[in-house]
C-alpha cells in the first residue's frame, strides 16, 4: 500500500487499539466490592447503609435508583448471566419473576446455618412464604409494606364523618368532602404501578380477585366490572390530573392540604408529620383501608445467583441489616417484618400509624403469587384505565384485558 | 475520475468500520431475534419466522398508537419550526441584543433530557404545579394539562417544543446570517413589503437549512420518549402512548425481546417510508422554489 | 409615507420586537428559573398554591449533592465519555464525510438515507445487545463501551453536518492540489480540514451535548467507578418529596457545567452553522 493510505489506515487502527487497551486495563476493581442496587426510599436507604456498614470500609458499593430503573437493568444483567450485580432489592411482584427465571441464589442452606445466630425464626410464616419460590427461601426479609387509608381528623370531624369502613362510606365520605379546592380523595391513576395499585384494592374489596385456582382471569365477572365501575365512580372526586399520579403526586397533594383522604403505602405516613414537607402535621389519621384487600408486600433483598462474591458473606451482611436492632431502630421508616420488633407496644406509642397498620396487614392482600403478575398488571391497567377515561366501555374493557391476559398466560405455559 | 480520488473510500473505513461494529451488529441481532419468540425470563427461544409481525400488525393497538405517534411527531414539529423560525427572524432583525437573546433561549436545548422532563412536569402537575399554582391563586380553573386526553397531547407537544424550538431557531438563525443582506435591501428599496420580502427572497434562500432542520427532527421525533414517560406514562388512558412507549413495555417490562424487536422493525419501516416521501415533497418545493 | 416616517417606524418596530422576544425569553426560561427556586427551598415550600416565592433560601441541598454524593466523580466520568466521545467521533465522521462530499452524488444520496434509517431504530433495543456485548467483550463498568456506543449512534448526524459543510467547499480546491501532487488524505489535510473547521466545532458541540445528557445506554453499560451524571441524578428522584429538593438541586448541578461550556462556545456555535453546515 502506498502512502496516501497510512493515516487513514492508522486511524481504522484506533477503535481495536482501543478496545484492547479497555480490555487490558479491565474493570478488574469492580469484582472484590460487592455491588448491591435498590430502589431509593427512606427506609431503603436506611437498610442498604446498614448492609454498607456491616461489611469493612469500602467493601460494599451500593446505587440507589428509582425501582423501574433497577429491575431494567438487573433484567438485562442477570438475563445475559453478567456477575456484574451482586445483592439487589425486589419487591413482592418483582422478586417472584426473578426467582422463576432462577436468576436469584437460593438460600436455604444458609438460612439453616444462621437461623439462630440472628434469630431468623422471629419472621412469621406468612413473610417467609412471601421471600420462597417453590419451597425455596430466596430472599432475606426486610420490610413489610402495606397500603393505608389516610384521612384528614380535622376535616371529617368538622364534617361529622367516622373514618369509612366500607367501600359505601367511602364513597359517601369522599362526596361530602370534595370541594373545589379540596379534593374528596386522592386516587393514583398513573400507568402502570400506581394504578395497578389502586385497582387491586377494588378488585378484592368489591370484585372477587383477579384469578380462580387455575389462573384464569376472573376480573372481568360481574363483581369485577362492578368494582372498576366504582373506580371510575371515584374519579369525580379525585384531585386534578389524577391519571398522571403516581405516589408521589399524590403525597404531595395530602401533604399540601389538597385532598381529604385515599389509599397511599405506610411508607409515605412519617412524612405527613414531617413539619418541613407538610401542611398537615399532626391532622392526619390512619385506618386499615375500608373493604379490605388493600396491597401489603413483603420486600428484600436477594444474591444474585450470577454473583462471584462470597455468598455466606453477603448472607451475613444482610442478616445484619435485618437484625433486630436494626429494624427496631427502621422501625421509623418501614414496618418491620420481625415479630418481636412489630409486636413491641412501644413501636405504636411512638408512630401513630402502626395500630392501623397492623389491621392493614391482616385485611390486606398481596398481589397474586405468579411471576407473571407484573406483565398481566401491564396489560390490565392498560384496559382499566381505557375504561376510567371513557374510551372504553367497563365490561368490553376488562372482557379484552381478559382474553389477552389469557393468551399470555398461555403463552406462559400455565394452562398445560 | 481523477487518481487522487482513488484512495477515497479508505476515507469510510473508520466510520463505517465502527458502524458495523457497534451498530449494524445490534441492529441485526434485533432483526434475527424479531423473528424469534423470545421471553427474556427463561431465556428459551423458539423460532415463529413472521409470528410476531403478523400478532403486532392485526392489533389495533399498534395502529393506535402509531396514530398518536404521528400526531405528536408532526404537532411538535410544526409548532417547533412556526415559533423557531418566528424566533430566527426575530433575532435577526434585532442584530445588536441578538447575542445575548439567542445564548438565553437555547439554554432548554442544553438540560439533560431526563432532568428536562421533571422541570415540566414541575410546571405542569394539577394543582402544586407553577402553571396551576399560579392560576388557581387568581380563582380561575385551568384544564387538566396532564389529565385530559387532548390536554395531555398538547402538553407533551409543548414539552418536547420547549427542548426543540432552541435547536431549529439556532440553525436558521445561522443560514440568516449567511444571507446576503444586499438582496433584501434592494428588495426594500424596491418598496417591497415585509411579507414579501419574507415570501421571495429570504425563504426560498433558507430552504435547505428549513429541510434540515426538519429532517432531523423528525428522525429523532418518532424516538421521543423520556419526556412521555415522565409526565403522563402514556395516560390518561392510552392518550399519549405512543410507539415507543408501547415498545418499552414489551421489551423492558414484560421482556418479550422477540416482539419488541419486531416492533422495533416495524416502527422503522413505517417511519423511513414516511420521512423518505416527506423529504421528496420538500425537495421537490424545494427545486420548485429554487427557480 | 414620507422619507423620514420610515426609520421611525423602523425603529419602533424593533422596539416592540425586543420587547416581545424579551416577555417570550422569561416566560420560555420559567421551568429554568422555578428549578432553581425549587432547589433553594425546603420541600415544604415547593410545592403550594400560591406558589411561594419568598422564602429563606437554603443552599443545604446543593451543599449535599456536591459533596455528599460523589458529584465531582461522576462529573470526572461524564467528561471522560464526553471528550472520549468528541474525540473519535468528529474525526472518524469528518473522514467519511468529506469522502462522501466527494463521490458522485446519486452513490451520496443511499449511503446518506441508510445511515440515517440507522438513526430512527429505537434506542431501548439497542441497550440489550450492547450489554451482552459488554459482558462478553468483559467490558461492562468501563469507558470504552459506552464512548463507542455514543459515537456510532452521534456518527449519522455528525456525517450528515460535516457533508454538508465539505460541499460547500469547492472541488476545483482538491483537485489544484491534486495537480500539485497532493494525495487524497494531504489534500484534505492541508487543505480541505482547516476551512472545515468551523464545521467540526459544531459538530463537536452536538456530539458533546449528546454524550453528556446520554441516560440509557450510560445506565446499562457503566457501573459503581464509571457512572455518568444523568444515571447518577436519576437516583436523586423518586419516593419521597424530602428528595425533590434535592432532585432540583442536582438537576442544576449537572446543568451548570454543560451550560457554562456552551456559553464559552456559543458564538462558535451560531459562526460554524453559519459557514454553511446546512446548506446539504
Amino acid at each position: 500500500m502506498d502512502l496516501r493510505s497510512r493515516p487513514v489506515g492508522a486511524l481504522a487502527g484506533v477503535v481495536p487499539a482501543l478496545l484492547l487497551a479497555a480490555m487490558a486495563a479491565g474493570p478488574a476493581a469492580a469484582q472484590d466490592t460487592i455491588r448491591i442496587i435498590s430502589h431509593r426510599q427512606p427506609a431503603l436507604e436506611y437498610y442498604t447503609g446498614k448492609m454498607a456498614a456491616a461489611l469493612p470500609e469500602g467493601r460494599v458499593t451500593v446505587e440507589l435508583m428509582p425501582i423501574d430503573r433497577e429491575l431494567e437493568l438487573a433484567s438485562i444483567t442477570m438475563s445475559s448471566q453478567s456477575d456484574a450485580i451482586d445483592v439487589l432489592y425486589l419487591n413482592d411482584a418483582s422478586f417472584q419473576r426473578f426467582a422463576a427465571n432462577g436468576w436469584l441464589e437460593p438460600l436455604d442452606d444458609l438460612w439453616e446455618k444462621y437461623r439462630e445466630e440472628y434469630d431468623l425464626d422471629d419472621f412469621p410464616q406468612s413473610v417467609i412464604d412471601a421471600v420462597s419460590y417453590d419451597g425455596k427461601i430466596y430472599a432475606m426479609p426486610i420490610q413489610t409494606n402495606t397500603e393505608l387509608f389516610f384521612y384528614r381528623t380535622d376535616l371529617l370531624e368538622e364534617a361529622g364523618i367516622e373514618p369509612p369502613t366500607t367501600m359505601e362510606e367511602y364513597a359517601a365520605a369522599a362526596a361530602q368532602l370534595h370541594s373545589a379546592r379540596t379534593a374528596g380523595t386522592i386516587m393514583s391513576l398513573k400507568p402502570v404501578d400506581a394504578a395497578l395499585n389502586e385497582a387491586h384494592w377494588y378488585m378484592n374489596a368489591i370484585g372477587d380477585g383477579w384469578f380462580d385456582d387455575a389462573w384464569k382471569p376472573i376480573f372481568n365477572n360481574a363483581a369485577g366490572v362492578e368494582a372498576i365501575t366504582k373506580l371510575k365512580e371515584m374519579t369525580q372526586y379525585a384531585p386534578r390530573g389524577f391519571t398522571a399520579h403516581a405516589n408521589d403526586e399524590s403525597t404531595i397533594n395530602l401533604q399540601q392540604g389538597l385532598a381529604a383522604m385515599g389509599l397511599q403505602w405506610f411508607t409515605r405516613a412519617a412524612a405527613m408529620d414531617n413539619p418541613e414537607q407538610s401542611r398537615v402535621v399532626g391532622e392526619m389519621g390512619w385506618v386499615a383501608p375500608p373493604g379490605g384487600g388493600a396491597r401489603i408486600a413483603n420486600d428484600g433483598f436477594a444474591i444474585s445467583r450470577f454473583s462471584s462474591n462470597d455468598r455466606d458473606e453477603m448472607f451475613r451482611m444482610m442478616a445484619e441489616a435485618a437484625s433486630k436492632e436494626s429494624m427496631r431502630e427502621g422501625a421509623q421508616f418501614a414496618m418491620p417484618p420481625r415479630l418481636s420488633v412489630l409486636e413491641d407496644p412501644a413501636l405504636a406509642e411512638q408512630f401513630r400509624w402502626y395500630t392501623a397498620a397492623r389491621e392493614a396487614v391482616e385485611s390486606g392482600q398481596a398481589f397474586p403469587a405468579m411471576p407473571d403478575f407484573l406483565d398481566v398488571g401491564e396489560i390490565v391497567t392498560r384496559h382499566i384505565l381505557r375504561a376510567v377515561t371513557g374510551e372504553a366501555e367497563v365490561q368490553a374493557a376488562l372482557d379484552q384485558a381478559a382474553a389477552e391476559t389469557e393468551s399470555l398466560l398461555a403463552s406462559r405455559g400455565y394452562y398445560n | 475520475m481523477v487518481s487522487w480520488q482513488r484512495g477515497l473510500w479508505l476515507f469510510f473505513v473508520p466510520s463505517f468500520g465502527l458502524l458495523a461494529v457497534v451498530l449494524l451488529w445490534p441492529l441485526g441481532y434485533a432483526i434475527y431475534l424479531s423473528f424469534f419468540d423470545y421471553f427474556l425470563g427463561t431465556g428459551t427461544r423458539t423460532f415463529i419466522g413472521l409470528g410476531n409481525y403478523i400478532e403486532l400488525l392485526s392489533e389495533a393497538r399498534l395502529w393506535r398508537s402509531m396514530w398518536t405517534t404521528i400526531i405528536i411527531a408532526f404537532g411538535s414539529v410544526a409548532l417547533e419550526f412556526a415559533v423557531g423560525f418566528a424566533l430566527a427572524l426575530a433575532l435577526y432583525r434585532l442584530n445588536s441584543s441578538a447575542k445575548v437573546f439567542s445564548v438565553l433561549l437555547f439554554l432548554p436545548h442544553i438540560v439533560t433530557p431526563v432532568v428536562a422532563a421533571l422541570f415540566l412536569k414541575w410546571m405542569l402537575a394539577a394543582n402544586w404545579g407553577l402553571v396551576d399554582a399560579t392560576l388557581l391563586t387568581f380563582d380561575i380553573t385551568p384544564p387538566d394539562w396532564l389529565g385530559d386526553p387532548l390536554w395531555a397531547k398538547v402538553s407533551v407537544i409543548l414539552a418536547d417544543a420547549w427542548i426543540f424550538t432552541p435547536l431549529i431557531m439556532m440553525v436558521l438563525y445561522a443560514a440568516l446570517q449567511g444571507l446576503d443582506a444586499s438582496l433584501i435591501e434592494a428588495a426594500q428599496i424596491d418598496g417591497a413589503s415585509n411579507w414579501r420580502i419574507l415570501r421571495h427572497v429570504i425563504i426560498p434562500a433558507l430552504i435547505p437549512a428549513i429541510i434540515f432542520t426538519i429532517s432531523v427532527r423528525l428522525m429523532d421525533v418518532f424516538r421521543f420518549f423520556d419526556l412521555i414517560y415522565v409526565l403522563t406514562g402514556g395516560g390518561p388512558g392510552t392518550a399519549t402512548e405512543t410507539i415507543t412507549m408501547y415498545t418499552y413495555q414489551l421489551g423492558f417490562r414484560m421482556l418479550e425481546v422477540g416482539k419488541a424487536s419486531a416492533l422495533g422493525v416495524i416502527t422503522l419501516v413505517i417511519v423511513a417510508a414516511l420521512l423518505l416521501s416527506i423529504n421528496r415533497a420538500l425537495n421537490s418545493i424545494y427545486r420548485g422554489g429554487d427557480r | 409615507m414620507s422619507a423620514a416616517d420610515a426609520p421611525n417606524r423602523r425603529r419602533r418596530d424593533t422596539w416592540l420586537i425586543f420587547i416581545a422576544l424579551s416577555v417570550f425569553t422569561v416566560i420560555n426560561l420559567m421551568p429554568l428559573i422555578w428549578a432553581v427556586l425549587t432547589s433553594l427551598k425546603d420541600p415544604r415550600d415547593a410545592f403550594t398554591i400560591p406558589p411561594t416565592i419568598i422564602f429563606e433560601p437554603t443552599l443545604e441541598y446543593h451543599r449535599q449533592v456536591w459533596f455528599e454524593n460523589d458529584f465531582f466523580v461522576y462529573l470526572k466520568n461524564s467528561l471522560i465519555v464526553s471528550a472520549g466521545t468528541v474525540l473519535i467521533s468528529v474525526p472518524f465522521g469528518s473522514l467519511a464525510a468529506y469522502a462522501l462530499s466527494r463521490i458522485p452524488r446519486r452513490s451520496a444520496g443511499p449511503i446518506l438515507s441508510a445511515l440515517f434509517t440507522i438513526r430512527m431504530f429505537p434506542h431501548m433495543l439497542l441497550a440489550i445487545p450492547f450489554f451482552v456485548m459488554g459482558t462478553f467483550l468483559n467490558l461492562i463498568d468501563s469507558y470504552i463501551l459506552l464512548i463507542l456506543a455514543l459515537v456510532a449512534i452521534n456518527q449519522p448526524f455528525t456525517i450528515w453536518l460535516m457533508h454538508g459543510f465539505f460541499l460547500d467547499i469547492p472541488r476545483d480546491l482538491d483537485e489544484a492540489a491534486a495537480i500539485d501532487g497532493c494525495t487524497s488524505w494531504q489534500a484534505f489535510r492541508i487543505v480541505i480540514l482547516p476551512l472545515a473547521r468551523p464545521g467540526m466545532t459544531v459538530a463537536a458541540l452536538f456530539s458533546l451535548l449528546l454524550s453528556y445528557n446520554e441516560f440509557l445506554f450510560a445506565l446499562v453499560l457503566t457501573g459503581t467507578s464509571t457512572k455518568t451524571l444523568p444515571v447518577a441524578i436519576a437516583s436523586f428522584g423518586g419516593e419521597d418529596i424530602s428528595s425533590w429538593s434535592l432532585s432540583a438541586a442536582g438537576a442544576i448541578g449537572i446543568m451548570l457545567p454543560i451550560v457554562v461550556v456552551m456559553l464559552l462556545l456559543q458564538r462558535y456555535l451560531v459562526r460554524g452553522l453559519t459557514a454553511g453546515a446546512v446548506k446539504g
